[in-house]
């Protein structure tokens, strides 16, 4: 009776999302994973906020006066990230007192020395102090725009009339559909990674709380009242269907948090890291993502149901764990190469296929039959382990005190 | 009608027969008590009753029909081995047990309300089971198996690890469904709970029926050769000759009588001895207790069983 399954997994349901580890994991996983690109970001350079330097030109001896000036309008053009320069007089004396002052202050960011050619230096000398050593990013563009202003000054000085100074200067134009490619391969790649760990990790998470949950009602004997009104088959079904749907939730949360943020603020971050996800791609996660979970926590079902207690399950975790384990360790190798013959296999192992095919079909669309043969080994195997899981089951949650041998577990499923 | 019917039932594991041939009925408004030795069967038999096991052979007849899971939810059953969910709320959980028998929301809801009212555990509500006693949680446990008024109540050592008050208002509560027509099935080693409840008794031991029936005929076939006297003084009267068995506990000598074609005579003849040598504040004459027919029918089906198994082989030959 599909009404006994539902109620099994309402409870599931309700008592998971209202439980303390619930909400403790929902808000602390993507807390780390934000920590930890935070501190990236940071490390890479101050990025996402606007730069305030100072230009120190020498009042003399300067040949071009203009310097400055160029510099400080070359600077304007540049956005990533948005620097805004002061030209200063440098002090008669050349001392660096007030400068360094108002950098401990924070008013400015950096300055840039500027120091004339001289007999020995047939070059202009720059010189740049920064707040901290992270202005990375500050410190290419101003290499960047000093070249630029050079250059320029240069070609005026050979005689180059201004018109024909920005035909030369003028951006190259590259490719633009070629290159918005490589960026989305990028961007997918990134994605294809994040969704593939969070695939991972909830399927593990949650395939394991349903052979805990199932150990829980083992051990407190709640099901001998249960068995008593509903078969152990919508027992399973509505444990797997409950737990899931808390794993479901979870990821939803998590996804509908990321793309708000990435909407409303690490916009700022720069669209490197911002959060981007086609439908398409959503739609196949959620059915790779249910397909894994069923296969998994029906595997884990009939674990639970083998064992008497969590020591027990323990050492058998490691069945569940090992194609997890290997899918981990082709990932990388897949992503780089997504039609290559080891990403091919391994997307159709059924045990891998969820992850794998996932990531393939993230990265780069495998021919639509490929993809097809995957998914109905996939429903194949789940039945197969369902009608096995279901088997273990009924029988296993009566049994006690015995871990059982192989020979019992396939007498196991010759009972009725 | 009858509630329940066992008909040559028979349940085998790997390794042993835990039902043998087993037959009996449970008739609507009878207190039926299903007696047995540790591992007798006595859970396997019920489980055979609620389907979660299936017989190898025979028939299970629920309400005068064959077997069918629709008719469980007119089950009511407290397992021996007590199961709830430990962190959830008391409420939501008797709300929960009523729904899997079939009702909604709002009427579990109702009456989880007035039965923790009848059981005296309002103040346990809006707790959580694991903070709960044991006492209370078994109660919870006696309530969930009520709620949805089922027809046949199977109880399987329902007092157990429940103090003397409580163990009284259980009692109370199944003697007033007996009333309502209710069928109650006991499973129990505790005789003397069996001796004051039950109308029909059967007795199962390693997975056979050794007597059934009423309790009143189960009694009668046995001779009333059971005497009690409470007395203050000698009790050198217990040498009497027609004793055949006589202890003393502190002034209550229990004392059975050799075979004898007048049962009656015997005993008038030892109040006699007695009474010229204590004061008597109390004398009965009766049939064995359940308890002693327990003993003595599962030991001679224990030697018995022991007898065959080792001339087995020489039958065989």
């Amino acid at each position: 009776m599909l009404h006994n399954t539902l109620l099994i997994a309402r409870r599931e349901y309700v008592e998971r999302i209202r439980a303390r580890s619930f909400i403790v994991m929902t808000i602390l996983i993507p807390t780390l994973l934000g920590g930890v690109l935070w501190a990236v970001g940071l490390a890479t350079g101050k990025s996402r906020s606007d730069v305030t330097i100072d230009i120190v030109t020498p009042a003399v001896g300067m040949a071009d006066s203009q310097f400055g000036a160029d510099l400080q309008s070359e600077l304007a053009t540049h956005k990533h990230p948005k620097i805004t320069a002061n030209v200063v007089a440098q002090p008669a004396d050349g001392n660096r007192d007030k400068l360094d002052a108002q950098l401990k202050r924070g008013d400015i960011d950096g300055y840039l020395w500027v120091t004339p050619p001289s007999a020995g230096h047939t070059h202009i000398g720059f010189e740049w102090v920064p707040k901290s050593k992270s202005y990375l990013s500050a410190q290419n563009e101003l290499a960047d725009a000093i070249r630029i202003v050079l250059v320029r000054e240069s070609l005026t000085h050979s005689g180059l009339g201004a018109s024909d100074i920005a035909f030369v200067m003028s951006p190259i134009d590259l490719d633009s559909t070629q290159a918005d490619k490589k960026d989305s391969a990028d961007a997918a790649q990134a994605s294809a990674y994040g969704l593939f760990f969070i695939m991972y990790f909830v399927i593990l998470f949650y395939g394991m709380n349903v052979a805990r949950s199932i150990i829980e009602e083992k051990t407190s004997r709640i099901f001998e009242v249960l068995l008593a009104t509903i078969k152990p088959e919508e027992m399973m079904a509505g444990k797997v269907l409950g737990v899931g749907a808390v794993g479901l939730t979870q990821v939803a949360i998590w996804l509908l948090a990321a793309t708000a943020l990435s909407v409303f603020g690490l916009a700022q971050l720069g669209s490197d890291l911002s959060f981007k996800l086609p439908v398409s791609n959503m739609i196949y996660f959620v059915v790779f993502f249910l397909l894994g979970y069923i296969l998994y926590s029906g595997l884990a079902a009939a674990l639970g149901a083998m064992s008497n207690s969590e020591q027990e399950l323990q050492q058998m975790n490691i069945f569940l764990m090992l194609p997890l384990i290997a899918c981990n360790g082709v990932v990388f190798q897949v992503t780089s190469d997504p039609d290559g013959l080891l990403a091919k296999v391994f997307s159709f192992i059924p045990l891998c296929a969820p992850l794998i095919m996932y990531v393939r079909i993230a990265v780069h669309q495998p021919p639509w039959w490929e993809i097809a043969i995957s998914i109905v080994g996939l429903v194949a195997t789940i039945l197969a382990v369902l009608w096995f899981a279901a088997r273990i089951y009924r029988v296993g949650i009566l049994m006690y005190g015995k871990k059982p041998n192989l020979p019992e577990l396939l007498r196991w499923l010759k009972y009725s | 009608m009858s509630i329940v019917e066992l008909h040559n039932v028979r349940k085998a594991y790997d390794t042993k027969i835990a039902v043998h041939n087993l037959s009996f009925k449970i008739e609507p408004g009878s207190m039926f008590g299903l007696l047995g030795p540790n591992g007798s069967g006595k859970t396997s038999s019920i489980r055979m009753m609620i389907g979660i096991t299936v017989p190898d052979s025979g028939t299970v007849t629920l309400f005068g029909q064959p077997f069918d899971r629709k008719n469980l939810i007119r089950v009511g059953y407290l397992p021996e081995e007590r199961g709830l969910y430990k962190k959830m709320n008391v409420l939501d959980q008797l709300v929960f047990l009523g729904q899997l028998h079939g009702l909604d929301a709002a009427t579990a809801r109702k009456r989880s309300l007035i039965w923790c009212e009848r059981m005296e555990i309002t103040e346990a509500i809006p707790k959580k089971t694991e903070e709960l006693s044991k006492g209370m949680q078994q109660k919870i446990q006696f309530i969930a198996s009520l709620l949805h008024e089922p027809d046949l109540i199977i109880m399987d050592e329902p007092f157990s690890g429940l103090d003397p008050v409580n163990a009284t208002l259980l009692q109370d509560t199944l003697v007033d469904l007996r009333k309502e027509g209710k069928a109650v099935l006991f499973s129990t080693h505790r005789m003397d709970q069996v001796e004051k409840l039950c109308d029909e008794i059967a007795l199962i031991a390693s997975g056979h029926l050794l007597l059934s029936g009423s309790m009143r005929e189960v009694k009668s076939t046995y001779p009333r050769n059971r005497v009690q006297i409470a007395f203050e003084g000698s009790d050198a009267f217990l040498k009497h000759p027609a004793i055949a068995e006589g202890k003393n506990y502190n002034g209550l000598a229990e004392i059975k009588l050799a075979p004898s074609s007048d049962l009656g005579h015997a005993a008038q003849s030892i109040l006699a001895e007695a009474l010229s040598m204590a004061r008597i504040s109390r004398f009965e004459v009766m049939e064995p207790t359940l308890e002693e027919i327990f003993i003595e029918r599962v030991r001679s089906h224990e030697s018995a069983a022991n007898f065959a198994s080792r001339n087995g082989g020489n039958h065989a030959a």
